[in-house]
């Protein structure tokens, strides 16, 4: 009897402490059964820009090892926009996060030119080019921060607690600008080089998906997603 | 009927008695209650408060009590304790402790009989001494004296053996007792300290109520609450007085937190931090900052001397902030540093001294405030006289947000004043115009070159005091004031000739203007003018001058410059003798509704401040017939003529005695440097002391390009080339495109800039200079290793002197080779340890925490600490060598040495110019034959 009553205590505990950490979060991370996807791609209305040439103007033994390309706006195959965020703005459950890229300063271009990282986890940034970078982000619901990263500073944590899309850059090297996109649950993602993406383990239900590039602006586009089959969308952007 | 005799002795007077000693019993009662009750008023506030308080603090203690039931280390010690004791009791360790504490009681008696013995006979010794030591004195014989010492000594000894036993018979007992009481004693001293704050609050209590039997609450006995300040006042024959303030009798919660919520009277005082605890009622008061009766105690209304005759009623919402000015003259740095108080006073004295009022207005302590006003001894090469007959006519419709009043002067006034600031300004303007040709290059139609100066307009920093077009608002006075004009029409009033050479070098035409020299090249100075001549309507004037040369007219105009006090606030040629004309409102605040003309309104409430905002409002509006007005309207919105009136209110005439008011060492360097800063806008680029920076708004996206913080600049930079700086300044951050200009301060105004500065850091000893002996070579090496490429690669981004960084200047960093002459070392140190702290957005980024862990085995401090020698020693060859020269002793010297020469071929064979190494060679020479 009195090791029933134990146990129930210990469950109603736990089960409250769970309940309140799903509602500090506001996003319920479980399995997904049967549920579907959203795929498709970005475009770009209008002719596809050149890409233009970075000129590395220091450290070149590192930073000009290989000719980089401003990645402000890539349009790709099929002028498909490389880079474009595309994420689900109003779901409070699905499934649990995934691995989580590090964000690399490689040869002085953040690699991957946008990192997706949860709210409230640990960033890791990576500075493998022997050389000082500093990570200067401007950010308003996150503290903004300039962190340096000298070179026997390999890796480095930092941590995101508020969904927000963050531009960073290097003060020791003008060019390199990136973005850590913070968000609170794991639907989203970056669009490759031909502006494809993929939402798996989409829950049925209608979404309002948001499409972000740092350059072109941002749009909503309403999506259903039904049980076991994939909801297609493609947007195309212009430069305004 | 016979007329019935009565006999006076049986007359009966019981009546009358009665009668009478019920009057004089209800007299009685009456007296008293009056004199208890009806007539001090402050004992119903006073008990009122004292329940309230008495409430308060039996909810607090109910809540203490609630927090440590639930705390479960409480409950512990709690439960702790009743075990151990129950423990103790319960067991053998009860049956233990009664017998050892008899023991310990019998240990007690024979510890102390033993001590007796023992001092029994030690003086019996000291008798023996004495004896023995007089026999000697007097050569007899000894030996029974000294036997007898002997024997006393032998038996002090066996007795004090014994003492010592007894006494660690009964510590041996004391110690098994409390080995036994260990776990309560500290239970019990847990909960004591456990139980501090319950306790506290309990006490407290007892000072709010009285509770003779329990179930009984009365409130404590009120009674008056008086504080003395002695010497505040002064009689009218200027003998002192005290100040006595008995307002606390009522407001009785005023000085204690925790009453926030409570109505008046019982409320804690607003802003408690800086009002109250900065301004303790025991040491100024009451009545000091607020006015009021603060004697008086019989009515609300007599105490807050809403009575006829009393001079100083209580000040109530902004105007509260009168009484500031008399103690902080420094009120605009107060309220800077403090946004939640004085906002209105230190607003209403910034508007006093920036739209002119001083020119024309004597007030004690602005007599000193310079001229704000444009420059007209030369006005004749600048401005096109038909656009000044408008101006002057009505400056706010050519620029709505001009700090130049309105003087509803006609349009033949308007001509006439033009036709005498032309004919005045004639001589010396083309004299000017003489010395200064027809610039060239100039061109409103060449769209790239205006494209060109548009974008310098806005790069250079001149946004930070002007607007381009109607929109744009820079730097403001008060509400809807431009601190500098709007020049979105400024091609309609001037030429190209006047703009070049002006923005050139403008104090070249005007010697004390504000505007500073951007130090223009002439390709930009092009550019900008040309840029500026399209800044215009369409308006067409005609030519006037003919028009204005009729002497009759400029007699006239002459008569109204001089009547209307023009030269209050412009220098112009031929009024430099003239004095205000204004009244004096030194003790305006003071001044008695009879002392104050109304004219023929009788809409006007008479009042002190109805009068004062109309006076501001409408400023002609008590003109009568008979009774001319002259002050021109200032068009002020009603928040900024509040303001302005709570300036006015606090010029009473009176001086606060120099021990109560906050005038501190550094007071009035910072009043002094403060209207310096305030002349010249400093504050429309920099922030200083968290206010200012309105240029920054421009730069919100990026703020590593707005102009640098100057908060706490005092204590960053040497006194010696900041002088140099503010009086040549030359570029520090490459990156910035804005351009700190040249304001040619004269020697005081740069001198006095670097003293405000040095006195907002309260720097006692602004002079700091790096001395080598305060490091050692090791320290500077390893500043060395830990800023090269290896470490934190700080050359990366800051020049060196001649060794510029790899890259666009716009990617470069300060010069480091200037910071042993620029910077105080213990900045250094705070800026490396968190430059985002001392300057938000900083493209310098924070290192620390995060210092290697193999240099000084991760002592970040002793790193910061080692590159801030580094940097105080950068580009000196030899910094160690002076020492040896300075008699410092031969071996010591001979090891500095060794180590230096290390330190510098370190040095050497990173840089590797072979022309240091010569040097080196010298340097060594030098200094051994020196030695």
């Amino acid at each position: 009897m009195r090791s029933m009553n134990i146990k129930t205590v210990l469950s109603l505990v736990v089960g409250a402490s769970l309940s309140l950490a799903s509602v500090a979060l506001g996003y319920d991370a479980g399995a997904v059964d049967n549920g579907g996807s959203i795929s498709g791609s970005i475009t770009f209305a209008g002719d596809a820009p050149e890409a233009v040439p970075i000129e590395a103007t220091k450290d070149a033994k590192v930073c000009a090892k290989t000719q980089k390309y401003d990645e402000s706006l890539v349009v790709g195959g099929n002028k498909g926009i490389k880079n474009v965020v595309v994420s689900i703005s109003n779901i409070s459950g699905g499934k649990g996060f995934g691995e989580v890229m590090p964000l690399d300063q490689k040869e002085c271009v953040y690699t991957p030119h946008i990192v997706l990282t949860p709210a409230g986890s640990e960033l890791e940034i990576l500075n493998n080019d022997g050389i000082l970078h500093n990570i200067h982000t401007y950010s308003e619901a996150n503290p903004a921060f300039n962190q340096a990263q000298p070179k026997f500073k390999k890796k480095l944590k930092k941590k995101f607690d508020q969904p927000e899309y963050v531009k960073v850059t290097c003060d020791a090297h003008s060019w390199m600008s990136g973005w850590i996109v913070v968000m609170d649950h794991p639907y989203y993602a970056v669009t490759d080089g031909e502006g494809k993406f993929s939402l798996g383990d989409v829950p049925a239900g209608e979404y309002e998906v948001k499409i972000w590039h740092e350059t072109l602006g941002e749009t909503m586009q309403k999506v259903t997603v039904e049980a076991g089959s994939d909801a297609s969308l493609a947007v195309e952007l212009s430069q305004s | 009927m016979a007329r019935r005799e009565v006999d006076d002795e049986k007359k009966s007077y019981s009546g009358v008695f009665l009668f009478a000693v019920g009057l004089l019993l209800i007299g009685s009662v009456w007296s008293v209650w009056d004199d208890a009750v009806s007539r001090r008023p402050w004992k119903k506030y006073q008990a009122e408060f004292s329940m309230i308080a008495y409430n308060k603090t039996l909810a607090e203690i109910q809540a203490e009590e609630e927090r440590l039931a639930a705390e479960p280390v409480y409950q512990e010690a709690l439960t702790t304790l009743e075990s151990a004791q129950a423990d103790i009791m319960g067991g053998e360790g009860g049956q233990r402790l009664a017998t050892l504490q008899t023991a310990l009681a019998a240990a007690e008696i024979r510890t102390s009989d033993a001590e007796n013995a023992l001092r029994v006979v030690r003086s019996e010794i000291e008798a023996a001494w004495y004896e023995y030591d007089h026999a000697i004195q007097l050569e007899h014989a000894t030996k029974d004296e000294k036997a007898h010492l002997d024997a006393l000594q032998a038996e002090a000894a066996e007795r004090e053996k014994v003492f010592l036993a007894e006494q660690s018979e009964r510590d041996r007992i004391e110690n098994e007792i409390n080995e036994i009481n260990a776990r309560v004693i500290e239970a019990q001293e847990m909960l004591r300290t456990m139980n501090q704050q319950k306790d506290f609050l309990e006490q407290r209590i007892d000072n709010y109520v009285m509770r003779p039997v329990p179930g009984l609450v009365l409130p404590a006995i009120p009674a008056i609450t008086q504080v003395v300040v002695p010497e505040f006042d002064r009689s009218n024959f200027d003998t002192p007085l005290a100040r006595v303030d008995r307002c606390q009798s009522c407001h009785v919660g005023i000085d204690k937190r925790g009453f926030e919520d409570q109505p008046n009277p019982h409320k804690t005082h607003p802003q408690y931090d800086v009002l109250m605890t900065n301004h303790p009622p025991e040491l100024f008061g009451c009545t000091s900052c607020h006015n009021g009766q603060g004697v008086a105690t019989s009515s609300v209304d007599i105490a807050h001397g809403y009575v006829q005759f009393w001079e100083h009623p209580l000040l109530l919402g902004p105007k509260m902030e009168a009484n500031c000015l008399s103690c902080h003259s420094d009120m605009q740095t107060v309220a800077t540093q403090n946004a939640t108080v004085g906002q209105h006073i230190a607003r209403g004295e910034k508007l006093f001294m920036q739209l002119g009022c001083t020119g024309c207005h004597l007030v004690e302590g602005y007599g000193e405030v310079k001229k704000i006003g444009p420059y007209l001894r030369r006005v004749a090469a600048k401005s096109d006289p038909a656009w000044m007959v408008e101006w002057v006519t009505n400056p706010q419709e050519f620029r709505p947000h001009t700090r130049m009043p309105h003087f509803f002067f006609t349009e033949d006034q308007g001509r006439a004043v033009t036709a005498y600031l032309m004919k005045a300004s004639m001589e010396e303007g083309q004299a000017w115009l003489d010395a200064h040709a027809e610039p060239e290059g100039i061109d409103p139609n060449n769209a790239e070159l205006v494209q060109k100066g548009a974008r310098l307009v806005n790069s250079l920093g001149c946004r930070a005091c002007h607007g381009f077009n109607a929109e744009q608002t820079a730097t403001m006075v008060g509400q809807n004031k431009n601190h500098a004009p709007n020049l979105a029409r400024v091609a309609e009033k001037t030429n190209a000739r006047w703009l070049y050479h002006w923005i050139k070098n403008p104090r070249d035409y005007a010697p004390n203007t504000a505007m500073p020299d951007l130090r223009l090249s002439d390709e930009e100075a092009q550019a900008i003018v040309s840029y500026l001549l399209t800044l215009k309507t369409e308006i067409e004037r005609p030519d006037m001058r003919s028009e204005l040369e009729d002497p009759d007219l400029i007699l006239e105009g002459e008569g109204l410059v001089r009547q209307y006090g023009c030269h209050g606030c412009h220098d112009i040629p031929g009024m430099e003798r003239e004095a205000r004309i204004g009244v004096e409102l030194t003790s305006f605040g003071e001044k008695s509704l009879a002392e104050l003309f109304f004219g023929n309104r009788t809409d006007v409430p008479h009042t002190w401040e109805d009068w004062t905002y109309e006076k501001v409002k409408a400023p002609r509006g008590y003109a009568t017939e008979r009774i001319a007005q002259l002050m021109p309207w200032f068009n002020l919105s009603d928040e900024d003529i509040l303001a302005v009136r709570v300036f006015l209110k606090s010029q009473t005439g009176h001086h606060v005695p120099e021990r109560f008011t906050a005038h501190g060492d550094w007071t009035d360097t910072i009043v002094k440097g403060q209207r310096l800063v305030q002349y010249y806008n400093c504050t429309g680029c920099h922030v200083i002391e968290g206010g200012g920076g309105d240029v920054r708004s421009l730069y919100l996206d990026n703020p590593a390009l707005a102009p640098p913080i100057l908060t706490g600049q005092g204590k960053k930079v040497q006194p010696e080339w900041f002088y140099g700086f503010l009086k040549q300044p030359i570029p520090i951050r490459p990156w910035l495109e804005l351009r700190m200009p040249t304001f040619h301060f004269a020697n005081d105004e740069a001198s006095g800039l670097v003293d405000y500065f040095n006195a907002l850091s309260k720097l006692e000893i602004p002079y700091n200079y790096f001395d080598p002996s305060r490091t050692a070579p090791d320290m500077v090496h390893a500043g060395e290793v830990l800023m090269s490429e290896d470490y934190f690669a700080c050359f990366s981004c800051h020049q060196q002197g001649d060794q510029k960084p790899e890259g666009p200047p716009d990617g470069w960093a300060p010069d480091l080779g200037l910071a042993k002459e620029r910077l105080n070392p213990e900045w250094i140190v705070e800026w490396i340890k968190d430059p985002q702290a001392l300057m938000p957005g900083t493209k310098m980024p924070t290192f620390y925490p995060g210092g290697p862990d193999d240099i000084f085995a991760g002592d970040e401090d002793k790193q910061m600490v080692a590159m801030r020698d580094y940097i105080m020693l950068l580009g000196i060859d030899d910094p160690f060598a002076s020492m040896n020269g300075n008699g410092s002793s031969g071996i010591a010297a001979a090891t500095v040495q060794e180590t230096s020469q290390d330190d510098t071929a370190t040095l050497v064979e990173e840089s590797a110019p072979s022309a240091d190494d010569a040097r080196e060679a010298e340097n060594t020479e030098a200094t051994e034959t020196n030695m």
